[in-house]
């Protein structure tokens, strides 16, 4: 299995440090080559594997010197799983609040920070929550503005960046700077805005070039890539390899990239099916050293090697010449199939593993959890989903709604059960901290698009980076641009970002974790950034009210947590006010103080 | 004196994922007893030479390399891969003279005299061996295991396993050159796909030792704003069903109020008498900067950090391929006596009997020469040094062929080194899994491999 299967975070409640003997088959591909090449000798000729399992179950995996020769055939029994079938239909279901039986709702004002910060990313206005407290009944035309603003987009293409394995340097040593990636996601931002049809959206980045709109196979070239990389053939390897295991947990669903070295252990995806899906994309990659990938897909004519097998995923071991075929599992293959028809086959309506797997992604985006617990794999190592029916009625409401994602979200958050009162909290992520802080001191610089923008690093950080990698942008007004906008560097993430949990961009990352951490605190409590950010709150506040404290922690309650505080609140708020002035350095700093703590506080940081 | 386990682990009290709040219930229940057997080495300190020390020059005497020098190698040794094409060079004789040290009589060249001082204290492994002849593959495989970016690193694999024996201090800590520029960058201490919090957190000398760390805030004025999120959390969670994210959130603000004072304190070396600053080189400016982190080093073993890394070299460091005498002659002045320093203080303190250090790159150099007087990489025989808990000391393992160009006998790979030092702290590497994707991932990976056996005490 290669290194490159997309993280799963979800999983941590599975680890076990003290479980018996196990096999893992974490090998990465250059590896898989070098250790059966040369390591171990003896594992070059054909034989059996036995791993096992923490469920003491063994698994023998084929490892072959022909994998197209031993290639297992597809049986019936593999096509029962649940997630290969073909959706099922619950008769006289029409919603989702046919399926989950309604709780009780939520309070306007919880609500309106909820579909808030899941539709834009930022939390509302007070103006927005007293507007909204005043008529609840104007719920789907407040959910119709958020989907048509443009924040909709800049909020929700984070998501699809993730899945992308998206930055804009290559990584490795230099990790040199891609000058064009934003064009990408800007088209990403932007396909969401415009409302893209779902499945031109996910055909584009497979085949664009091919359909007249190129930009989007930005996607295919988002992995990391060492153009210095000594052997070509082995770059292009990995990179082919990245490619076809990203678009198959991505566009499938599974862990297709388990393939490359050996048939997959659990699902009937075999090593040649692997080979024959990259088929598809042989013609794209042609390195020239040092020269970077991309931004776009192009087909290569000349000097593209014959696609093959590699035998133990070994570049150095090319095997049968094979044809490009969608895997086997999944029926016939038109003649004469390229690349176009790949990402048509995969986003269609007929391909129910790409609906149910887009399905349980957006359930997860708006809920917290999938309903399939493990995002990236429907396969058998994933979970069965907890409401399979629910899941089937949402894939096909894809197509039925003529493939409208904001359609989508508005069948979502217009049910009772995403209104109700107890939904999981979910934590901001960094990306989201960072808009809001910046939003709710009115500091948020709302202009779209263009290159990304290079914030200022602490100077602990930036020391650490080679020459040339820690230039800032000159215009301290773009430093409070949207996270969506700043310059993603593979090889450093944002401070802030990365403590809480951005994914690394080395591979597809399809749900992320959530650590809770000291380093955290210290960030939120401590940096520059925290206290330039209460800083101008106070001073705005103050400037509005004065020494009025009742007003004072009203208005920044307001702000902040878009309710109204208690009146036990707003006497710990003005005896606090009054001590801490004495602390610091005047009363404006002891505001500003109040407003740190409102956005360190729990409620500030997870959404109910 | 290094402080005494307690039973709230850092698992406990810093590291709680959403996900993985099952498993830190479990950490918990068996913070007694985390290891699968008894360790012999609890804690480890990694010196990591940045750039690729050269065995040939350093560690591993090469008489036929004198021999030959100048003569291509022979054409038996079949075809080399290198990363500058430097296969049909001539051989570069070893450019300073090997001399036997100690009772053991281990031979170290005369680059490294504080060091071979210490000959006795060595388990001078000289048959390791890796898979990439490129820098940021090999810095990532010899901590991460893997030549691939992204996997976790040996030092979040040992928090993970064992946590820290302190519940105010990280449990892996980081202390890069300050010249920055390391080939690959923070994913060499990354946690890859374990969570966030077993990641190595870096720390440096002086007032700032953690990032954000400081407080611009006296630490009255500061208490007073923690006080009011604190009864905030409090009144927000009264208003919510029980739950341990939340409070885990609570528990890492006092943490990191903790850790404030914590961290300057293992940092302030003001305390340290001149002997030991002597001890170190810490009196004399060629040393003064790799020995402060190499008694820095000491200072958090001491305060129960469980894995301390710490980099000599920036981007280039010991990357000798200009001229190896010029290169070797800069780097080991700047870290042979504090290396050596760090372990006579760590023998007088009773310490070296249960802390595992490491010397070592992430490969070594090629016998022919590039450009005349360097050399370029060479992952395929090189020598890394181990002291201290549960190895042999005055001990030589393994070796590599005539030239020094690949490890021939007794061969260690870089698996096998992990899985030796796991299991010197008392971590079998097969048993410490993490599941990704419906699979138990592992350090070590796929492929056997082993625990060298015959270098343990």
């Amino acid at each position: 299995m290669n290194a490159r299967i997309h993280r799963r975070g979800a999983e941590g409640q599975r680890s076990r440090v003290f479980s018996k003997t196990i096999l893992c088959l974490s090998a990465p591909l250059p590896l898989c080559g070098k250790i059966f090449g040369t390591k171990h000798a003896l594992f070059s000729i054909g034989f059996s594997l036995l791993l096992c399992l923490s469920n003491a179950r063994a698994v023998a995996i084929h490892v072959s010197a022909d994998p197209v020769k031993d290639e297992p055939k597809i049986t019936e029994k593999d096509r029962e799983h649940w997630a290969f079938k073909p959706l099922q239909t619950t008769p006289g279901k029409t919603s989702i609040d046919d399926f989950i039986a309604p709780q009780p709702h939520a309070d306007p004002a919880t609500l309106i920070r909820r579909v808030t910060f899941d539709l834009t990313g930022l939390p509302p206005t007070p103006e927005e929550v007293s507007a909204f407290i005043l008529h609840p009944s104007s719920f789907e035309s407040v959910v119709d503005q958020l989907l048509a603003s443009p924040r909709y987009g800049e909020h929700w293409a984070q998501w699809w960046l993730d899945l992308a394995r998206f930055a804009e340097t290559d990584g490795y040593e230099y990790d040199a700077e891609r000058n064009r990636a934003w064009q990408y996601r800007d088209w990403v931002i932007n396909a969401l805005n415009n409302d893209l049809p779902f499945d031109e959206f996910v055909q584009k980045q497979i085949a664009g070039d091919l359909m007249g709109d190129e930009t989007g196979t930005g996607f295919l070239f988002a992995c990391p890539d060492m153009p210095d990389l000594n052997n070509q053939n082995e770059r292009r390897h990995v990179l082919l390899n990245d490619i076809t295991t990203t678009v198959g947990s991505v566009g499938l669903g599974l862990t297709v990239g388990c393939a490359q070295c050996h048939d997959h252990p659990y699902d009937p995806i075999s090593q040649a099916d692997f080979y024959r899906l990259r088929a598809f994309f042989d013609n794209t990659v042609l390195p020239k050293e040092r020269k970077p990938l991309g931004p776009s897909a192009r087909v290569f004519i000349e000097g593209v090697p014959a696609s093959t097998v590699f035998v133990r995923g070994d570049f150095k071991r090319p095997g049968a010449t094979i044809q490009p075929s969608f895997p086997r599992l999944f029926g016939e293959t038109p003649p004469n199939s390229d690349r176009a028809t790949l990402a048509k086959w995969i986003a269609s309506k007929d391909n129910a593993i790409f609906l149910r797997t887009m399905a349980n992604r957006l359930w997860q985006q708006h809920f917290g959890q999938p309903l399939a617990a493990i995002p990236g794999d429907l396969g058998h190592q994933g979970e069965a989903p907890t409401n399979p029916a629910l899941l089937d009625w949402l894939a096909a409401e894809l197509p039925r709604q003529k493939w409208s994602l904001k359609k989508l979200h508005k069948v979502i958050v217009m049910s009772k059960h995403y209104q109700q009162v107890a939904l999981p909290r979910k934590r901001l992520t960094g990306e989201m901290l960072r808009d809001a802080m910046l939003s709710v001191s009115g500091q948020l610089n709302l202009k779209t698009g263009g290159p990304g923008v290079k914030l200022p690093l602490p100077k602990e950080i930036s020391d650490t980076l080679l020459k040339k990698q820690h230039e800032v942008n000159p215009d301290a007004t773009e430093h409070n641009r949207r996270s969506i906008h700043t310059f993603a560097r593979r090889n450093l993430r944002h401070p802030l970002f990365e403590l809480f949990d951005r994914p690394d961009a080395q591979m597809s990352c399809a749900r992320r974790n959530e650590s809770t951490t000291a380093p955290q605190a210290l960030m939120l409590l401590n940096s520059e950034f925290a206290h330039t950010i209460t800083a101008k709150l106070a001073a705005d506040l103050n400037a509005t009210h004065g020494s009025d404290a009742t007003a004072l922690i009203t208005d920044a309650t307001l702000l902040c947590l878009s309710r109204q505080p208690t009146k036990q609140e707003v006497e710990a708020g003005q005896k606090f006010l009054q001590k801490q002035t004495a602390l610091a350095p005047d009363f404006q700093a002891a505001l500003a103080d109040y407003c740190l703590a409102l956005l360190n506080s729990n409620e500030f940081v997870y959404v109910d | 004196m290094h402080t005494a386990p307690t039973t709230l682990s850092r698992r406990r009290l810093l590291g709680t994922t959403a996900m993985g709040l099952s498993s830190v219930a479990l950490s918990s229940l068996m913070a007694e007893s985390r290891s699968h057997f008894p360790a012999k080495a609890k804690r480890v300190i990694w010196l990591f030479m940045h750039g690729g020390p050269s065995h040939v020059d350093l560690f591993d005497p090469k008489p036929e390399l004198i021999r030959h020098a100048g003569k291509l190698l022979p054409e038996s040794y079949g075809t080399v891969e290198t990363r500058r094409k430097v296969a049909q060079n001539p051989l570069l004789a070893p450019v300073k003279l090997f001399r036997k040290h100690g009772q053991s009589g281990i031979e170290i060249s005369d680059f490294l005299p504080h060091m071979a001082g210490i000959a006795d204290e060595m388990c001078v492994i000289r048959s390791c061996h890796g898979d990439s002849v490129n820098h940021p593959q090999s810095v990532y495989q010899m901590n991460t295991g893997s030549i691939q970016m992204g996997k976790p690193s040996l030092g979040s694999w040992v928090s993970y396993g064992l946590g820290s024996e302190n519940a105010d201090m990280p449990a892996f800590v980081v202390l890069p050159d300050p010249g920055g520029g390391l080939k690959g960058g923070p994913p060499a201490w990354g946690s890859g796909f374990l969570p966030a919090t077993y990641q190595g957190t870096t720390m440096r000398a002086g007032d700032n030792p953690i990032l954000h760390l400081q407080s611009p805030q006296s630490s009255a004025r500061q208490r007073a704003t923690l006080d009011l999120i604190q009864q905030m959390n409090a009144q927000h969670q009264a208003k919510r069903e029980a739950d341990s994210e939340l409070d885990a959130r609570i528990r890492a603000y006092e943490l990191a109020f903790r850790m404030q004072s914590a961290a300057p304190e293992a940092v302030d070396i003001s305390r340290e008498t001149e002997a030991t600053k002597h001890l170190y080189g810490i009196d004399d400016p060629t040393t003064k900067e790799f020995g402060t982190r190499c008694l820095l080093a000491r200072r958090m073993i001491e305060r129960g950090v469980r894995f301390v890394q710490l980099y000599s070299g920036d981007t280039n460091g010991w990357d000798a391929h200009e001229n190896v005498m010029k290169n070797h002659t800069e780097y080991c002045a700047r870290t042979d006596k504090p290396v050596a320093g760090l372990i006579r203080d760590l023998k007088q303190r009773g310490l070296l009997e249960d802390t595992l250090v490491i010397w070592g790159g992430e490969f070594g150099r090629m016998p022919m020469s590039e450009k005349g007087v360097g050399r370029d990489h060479n992952p395929w025989g090189y020598t890394t040094v181990l002291f201290g808990a549960g190895v042999k000391h005055g001990h030589v393992h393994g070796a590599t062929d005539d030239f020094g160009l690949r490890a021939s006998e007794d061969k260690v790979h870089i698996h096998d080194l992990h899985a030796t030092i796991l299991h010197l702290l008392g971590l079998d590497h097969d048993r410490l899994t993490f599941r990704l994707n419906g699979l138990d991932q592992k350090l070590t990976g796929v492929e056997e491999c082993h625990v060298v056996k015959n270098i343990l005490a």
